[in-house]
């Protein structure tokens, strides 16, 4: 099994409410990932103001935030090998990461991810 | 005969009152909880409640999270993180809690280890994620979580007593069942909107055994502290509703500090307020008005002191404060002169801040007409839900429009815009996390402040006038991921029009003024502290301070005025020399200040200065 590893940018709630306008890609990469685990795939997801000890023990990403900012965030990581960069996975290419038989039509339109909790409060 | 039995029951009953004489006092639970706007008198009456159930002969922990707690004061000794005895009460001991103090351990507890290890910026960005109103709130339930749980720690203790309880939105969070099972079961994956909880190192059972503790009526009682003022009844009303819905069945209400209609004095002030606070009470929320509900009396003595808290809850009769200097109206900056100084350029954003109830939609409205009086065109815009007062400004004034944005209106489609288009997609498990997201407090503030950005962009021309405002915290996280910026250029679309983004106008004095609001009281005057730090964080230094509804800028006769009038220079001075830059002073009126005239007097404090 492909090990998929997800590293947000700093995001309040991971679903993308909080934000000046919802972000359309958070609220379908939940949806995603959630037909995901269906078909037993397992993707972790690293949320930068929650877990960044796990953004500073990994070196790819550690490097990846030093060369580019934290702006330059999703960073997705497959068997530890970067994959995707600066925008969130769709169904086609969690499936093609997988391994999977080809997958339903992608619902997710992919697009650049913003701060989630840019609303604030939740912070 | 029959004459005289009477007086000697009376005599009786009255025993039984002054021993027993608040119903929240009788038969109290294990767990009480005292909750209520920032300044209707929480740790008093819980300070009191505790000395008032140590006295009974039981043993008694009182903690506090109150910011101002003056605990440790009120009982002569340091209290501080750490259970200690009150001497000065047997049976009584005695826990402080800050909750930005919780907050920050926190964040030490996720930030530290990375420190060095990532980009600076990096680790500031976390911080500032951190740095919310929710982090605090769940940092100091976790605080609690221990004290309605862990039996070592308490079991020596009758009741505990809480000066605060945790919010609806709080609870909530804790207990989202799916939330629970994705986040700390696995310690990772894709809990919503539960952030705050990941660095938390409690276990899930002992969250859920707090809030089934809290949700026992046979072990917590909450207390609902209000004044006889219609926003701290409102208040008091949404978190009944609320809490009640999540199974906190065991209510009681308490008005503090009402106006005794006997000691009005002949004062002309006064009767007003006796009048007006009657109309609050008569007009309560429905909800509210099926509580067991006590009234507590406004008294003549500071609530400094042991003594002074032993009388708190007793109907002692009110006592001339003959000791205090006559005292003439404050001579303190008046509003006008500050208008004055902002009508110099000629247009700009006027920002009203402050807690809810302080008065920022009638200072808005005040500083609106004075603008327009001197011949200034003015947009006032205000997202006062009983804008009353507002609406019947418009059109009376030459150079003066009124808007008006209504924030549950804004707010109800902001959440149904966001189902209907983010949420099309999801099934049904789906969209209940979104809608359950879609109720955290970012969301109003949002919907809010997007419907007055629209406003925002006509003050280059006017002077536009807004009794709201978003927090430092907002403002610095909408612009520190870019989201407002890029919602700024798909609002201008593809004009080519050269722009700054707000951001860059709220932090520009020329162009922006934040006036902050507050009350001459302890409570508010410090909330108004925190909210300018809060400001100053995301680079906007507040222009000047408004105090309002003072009463030592009026004369008064009544000895209540007096002693409250008197109080309130402490807080004046502290406003003038430590926290403002500018300050004006607005006096309490005797009539609610709605239309032109009144609205000017609040302009004017008697006094020239």
């Amino acid at each position: 099994m492909k090990n998929i590893q997800i590293f947000d940018p700093a995001l309040c709630c991971s679903s993308g409410v909080c934000g000046v306008d919802v972000d359309q890609a958070l609220v379908s990469l939940a949806a995603d990932l959630d037909w995901a685990k269906q078909q037993g795939l397992v993707v972790e997801r690293f949320n930068l103001a929650q877990q960044p000890m796990d953004f500073a023990q990994n070196a790819t990403v550690r490097g990846f935030l030093e060369r580019s900012g934290a702006e330059a965030l999703p960073l997705v990581l497959v068997d530890g090998e970067v994959a995707l960069a600066g925008r969130y996975p769709n169904r086609a290419e969690l499936t093609r990461w997988a391994g999977l038989a080809a997958a339903t039509p992608a619902l997710a339109e992919v697009a650049p991810a913003g701060g989630c909790c840019a609303g604030g409060r939740c912070g | 005969m029959l004459r005289r039995r009477p007086l000697r029951l009376s005599a009786q009953i009255h025993a039984l009152i002054v021993m027993n004489p608040m119903k929240f006092l009788q038969q109290p639970p294990r767990f009480l909880f005292f909750t209520g706007k920032g300044g209707v008198g929480k740790t008093s009456i819980a300070c009191a409640t505790a000395i008032e159930l140590a006295t009974r002969g039981q043993r008694v922990l009182l903690v506090s999270t109150d910011p101002a707690s003056n605990v440790g004061q009120v009982f002569g000794i340091p209290i501080g993180n750490h259970i200690t005895p009150v001497a000065a009460v047997p049976g009584l001991s005695a826990l402080e809690i800050d909750p930005q103090a919780a907050a920050q351990a926190y964040r030490d507890r996720i930030v530290g280890p990375v420190r060095g290890l990532l980009p600076i910026d990096v680790v500031r960005g976390i911080e500032e994620q951190l740095s919310g109103a929710c982090t605090t709130e769940i940092a100091a339930f976790d605080e609690f979580t221990g004290l309605l749980t862990d039996t070592t720690l308490t079991q020596a203790y009758q009741h505990i007593i809480f000066d605060t309880a945790p919010t609806g939105h709080t609870i909530r969070m804790l207990q989202l069942p799916g939330a629970w099972s994705g986040f700390l079961e696995e310690g990772k994956g894709d809990a919503s909107c539960l952030g705050p909880l990941a660095g938390l190192e409690k276990q899930r059972a002992q969250y859920k055994a707090a809030v089934d503790a809290l949700a026992d009526p046979q072990r917590t009682r909450l207390v609902l502290v209000a004044r006889a003022q219609t926003s701290t009844l409102v208040e008091a009303g949404r978190t009944h509703t609320e809490l009640a819905a999540i199974g906190l069945s065991q209510q009681y209400l308490v008005i503090n500090g009402v106006f005794p209609a006997a000691a009005t004095a002949a004062d002309t002030l006064a009767a007003a307020i006796v009048e007006r606070e009657q109309a609050a009470l008569l007009a309560m929320p429905v909800a509210l008005t099926r509580l067991p509900t006590d009234r507590i009396a406004l008294k003549p003595f500071n609530l400094v002191g042991l003594d002074a808290l032993r009388h708190l809850l007793g109907d002692s009769a009110p006592v001339e404060a003959g000791g205090l200097p006559s005292e003439a109206a404050l001579a303190a900056p008046s509003l006008a002169a500050l208008v004055d100084e902002i009508a110099l350029d000629g247009h700009g954003l006027l920002m009203l801040m402050g807690k809810g109830g302080v008065g920022k939609t009638t200072l808005a409205a005040a500083v609106a007409v004075e603008l327009a009086r001197r011949g200034l065109p003015v947009h006032l815009t205000t997202s006062d839900p009983a804008a009353h007062l507002a609406q019947t400004l418009d059109g009376t004034l030459e150079h003066l429009t009124v808007s008006r944005i209504d924030p549950q209106e804004v707010t109800a489609q902001y959440r149904a815009q966001v189902l209907a288009t983010k949420g099309s997609k999801l099934d049904a498990a789906g969209r209940a996390v979104l809608e359950e997201d879609l109720r955290s407090p970012c969301t109003e503030e949002i919907a809010v402040f997007q419907a007055f950005s629209r406003v925002i962009r006509e003050a280059g021309k006017k002077f536009v006038v807004m009794d709201t405002a978003p927090t430092g915290h907002t403002l610095l996280l909408l612009d520190a991921t870019g989201a407002y910026h890029r919602d700024i250029v798909r609002q201008m679309g593809s004009t080519g029009v050269h722009f700054t983004t707000p951001m860059m106008q709220l932090q520009d004095p020329k162009q922006t003024k934040v006036l902050v609001v507050t009350l001459a009281e302890t409570t508010p005057v410090l909330e108004a502290a925190n909210l300018q730090d809060d400001l100053r964080r995301a680079g906007i230094e507040p222009w000047a301070w408004i105090v309002n509804n003072s009463v030592a800028a009026t004369s008064v006769t009544s000895p209540l005025l007096r002693q409250r009038a008197h109080n309130e220079l402490r807080e004046i001075d502290a406003v003038a020399k430590h926290h403002a830059r500018r300050y004006a002073v607005v006096p309490l009126l005797e009539d609610e200040p709605v239309g032109l005239d009144r609205l000017e007097q609040l302009a004017m404090n008697g006094v020239t200065v």
